[in-house]
């Protein structure tokens, strides 16, 4: 579930919580999309989340695609180690921006990808 | 040693109910965090898929069993279910995993994380029911010597 939602800095910031399954998944899909716009800025945060399954998985690429679809951009941060795990096997983090903390997660949408890149 | 079984209708708000009974087994197995998580991410991926494909796509009604046994050195979750005859060890590898994500497509990894998280996975058909039965190894040093 989505438990907190707040825009600093002109980043979205939603905080995600509790277990991301096929039963939670469908609120979560419909509470993020709509924060696509062109060049947006989307920061998730997944350290409290206890539990993602492939519907998870299945929500974060299509956000991700429709951010990519807009210029914009999205970072994870605080992503629990089993979830990372279950990224990390499925590729996801091949594309996917991650970072520690909230902090870090800020700081790197405020600079261009390219030079995030380097 | 078994757990009694638990029986529910192949229908979404019923998963909730094989996840606790998986997590309740794992806590007696004295399984670690992540095995258990896995564990329970392997039976929650394969229940969902039965209950989304098996029966809510194709209208049918019918049920989902499960069963723990506990041996010295195993805990095995029996999943059963009596949708159409469906082996998930048949579904090929998502190809596109590490591809770009607008090439990739999301199905079938929900089956990869089922298959690849616990020790042995097997499917069987049986007298008109689907078993998946998943295998988690216990840890030696929780295993009595006998």
């Amino acid at each position: 579930m989505i438990t907190d939602m707040k825009q600093l800095d002109g980043v979205h910031i939603a905080v995600l919580g509790g277990d991301i399954d096929g039963r939670s998944a469908p609120q979560i899909q419909e509470t993020l999309l709509p924060l696509v716009s062109e060049n947006c800025k989307i920061l998730l945060d997944m350290s409290h989340v206890t539990y993602m399954s492939s519907a998870g998985l299945r929500i974060l690429l299509l956000l991700y695609r429709q951010i990519a679809d807009n210029a914009g951009r999205v970072v994870l941060v605080g992503l629990p180690e089993k979830i990372w795990d279950t990224m990390s096997i499925t590729g996801f983090l091949d594309f996917f921006e991650a970072y520690s903390t909230l902090a870090e997660g800020m700081a790197a949408l405020h600079i261009p990808a390219e030079a995030a890149d380097k | 040693m078994r757990m009694k079984a638990l029986t529910v209708p192949g229908e979404p708000e019923y998963l909730g109910d094989i996840v606790e009974y998986v997590l309740t087994a794992a806590e007696m197995a004295q399984l670690d965090e992540r095995a258990a998580y896995r564990l329970r991410l392997a039976v929650d991926e394969i229940a969902t898929n039965i209950v989304a494909h098996g029966f809510t796509k194709t209208g049918q009604e019918g049920w989902l069993r499960i069963t723990a046994v506990f041996t010295p050195t195993q805990l095995k979750i029996q999943l059963d279910d009596t949708a159409a005859p469906y082996d998930p060890t048949q579904c090929p590898q998502p190809a596109t995993l590490h591809a770009s994500p607008h090439d990739r497509h999301p199905g079938g990894l929900g089956i990869y994380l089922a298959l690849g998280g616990v020790d042995n996975f097997r499917y069987e058909r049986r007298n008109g029911w689907n078993r998946s039965t998943f295998i988690a190894q216990r840890k030696p040093a929780l295993v009595p010597a006998y």
